[in-house]
């Protein structure tokens, strides 16, 4: 192992050499110096980038946000739409429900096939947090108000800025487009929101542009439940109300979707 | 060995132990459990386990105490409006960072002014009082916080967070080789601030 060769090793994780790194440094006596050298360096790196004191309280402060939550979600409850409200005597029910998921859920996965990674994960969050900025059409839907559906021309061309079109709406009559328009999810990325009526209310299909996610994985939160499918060159999203069958709609757009080279 | 599993707070006054378990989880190395059956106990015991690592984290990024502090509570907020989607609970950690990361982004970045903690004010001083030590401190602050954001998030990421080259490859969406390239090329820098590393082609 020639010096670049052994100092690229060493400072790129000086806490975990391989074996022959170590065998490399016991062998010369310059490269057990570089060694030595680099873990001294490393323990007034390691020293300094712990040190930074914790601002007083914030632990408290961190603690008491879901007491602060609580708040803000009785403000806002309180400006609910009827639909909406009725919906949440259900919550009570769903909450227990998904306590016993969970719990069920974290067991399983810690057995299981790694899931989607954490970069993944956070896309799920912002989706979702989308969703809940764009609310207020989401619930017309979910109530039952009318939309006119709308014809392939108008769907596609909101899709077209996610670089995707909808190659045959007719074998897709299983569902109405009820609203079609660009969003901006991820800065940089383009992307697309159509709102479907389910059987449950409101179900939104967004296509984007960005990378496909490693794997399918499933995203929920209070109200909605959705999966995040990978494609050629981007992603879907089915997200609907707790308990719509999103598996129909996966198939029907997955096979019809296509993306602009 | 087995995970260390946390007991949860139902209320502030066990911040005491909240701390002792989170300096103890920290020495053993362990991922969190988090543990309880409500989401408000998930959630104490994400915060008991993780909260340092996450404010150090901001802390290196944000360069500045105040704005790592209002970044570490965004982050909380995020993470407890979203923890249903915190399915494996070994992948806390990097879900809290990545939040940290993009939320740093989006908030910070694109505004905030060039701030350097020169005089290291928000750095604990070492017990030891040799006299070199505090203005060396100071230069490897000032060094660290030179660093192009390419060569220090992977180091943040490795010395404070304590991931693998590969979670750090996850994380900053890069592959493995990359992140080992910058890793090396990021202690080379400080090294040559130093003067303990000469110039190399690489």
């Amino acid at each position: 192992m020639d010096e670049l060769e052994f100092r690229k090793r060493v400072y790129a994780n000086p806490r975990n050499l391989e074996i022959e790194v170590v065998d490399a440094a016991r062998a010369n006596p310059e490269y057990q110096k570089i060694l030595d050298d680099t873990l001294g360096f490393e323990d007034s790196l390691g020293s300094l980038l712990e040190s930074p004191e914790m601002p007083e309280g914030i632990l408290e402060r961190i603690l008491s946000i879901p007491a602060g939550e609580k708040i803000h979600e009785a403000a806002a409850s309180s400006n609910v739409s009827p639909i909406r409200a009725k919906k949440e005597s259900f919550f009570q029910y769903y909450a227990i429900a998904a306590s016993l998921i969970l719990a069920v859920g974290i067991v399983f996965s810690l057995s299981s096939n790694p899931g989607p990674s954490s970069a993944d994960i956070v896309f799920g969050d912002e989706l979702l947090a989308h969703l809940h900025h764009d609310i207020e059409e989401i619930d017309h839907i979910t109530g039952g108000e009318t939309y006119a559906v709308l014809d392939l021309a108008e769907v596609n061309s909101s899709m077209a800025n996610a670089g995707t079109r909808l190659v045959s709406y007719e074998e897709s009559q299983n569902f109405e487009v009820r609203s079609a328009k660009p969003c901006e999810i991820l800065p940089a990325y383009e992307s697309a929101h159509l709102v479907l009526q389910g059987s449950q209310g409101a179900i939104s299909v967004i296509v984007i542009n960005n990378s496909p996610v490693d794997v399918e994985f499933s995203i929920r939160d209070d109200r909605f439940e959705g999966i995040v499918l990978p494609m050629e060159q981007g992603n879907m999203i089915l997200v609907g109300e707790k308990n719509e069958d999103l598996s129909q709609y996966a198939s029907l757009f997955s096979e019809n979707v296509e993306w602009a080279i | 060995m087995g995970s260390l599993r946390i007991r949860t707070a139902s209320n502030l006054a066990s911040l005491a132990y909240i701390k002792n378990i989170s300096n103890l989880r920290k020495i053993m190395s362990e991922p969190p459990v988090l543990e309880g059956s409500t989401k408000k106990q998930r959630y104490e015991s994400l915060v008991a386990a993780l909260y340092q690592d996450v404010f150090r984290y901001a802390f290196w990024i944000c360069k500045s105490k105040p704005m790592a502090e209002d970044l570490v509570q965004e982050t909380f907020l995020r993470a407890w409006r979203s923890l249903e989607s915190l399915q494996n609970d070994k992948a806390a950690k990097a879900w809290l960072f990545t939040i940290l990361r993009r939320e740093n982004a989006r908030q910070y970045e694109r505004y905030r002014p060039e701030l350097v903690d020169i005089d290291g004010q928000s750095i604990a001083e070492r017990d030891d009082n040799e006299p070199d030590s505090k203005m060396d401190r100071e230069l490897l602050h000032n060094a660290i916080n030179r660093l192009e954001s390419e060569y220090r998030e992977p180091l943040l990421l490795q010395v404070v967070g304590g991931f693998s080259g590969k979670e750090i490859a996850e994380i900053l969406e890069l592959n493995n080789n990359t992140v080992m390239t910058r890793l090396f090329r990021a202690r080379s820098k400080l090294k040559l601030e130093f003067g303990l590393e000469t110039e190399t082609d690489e």
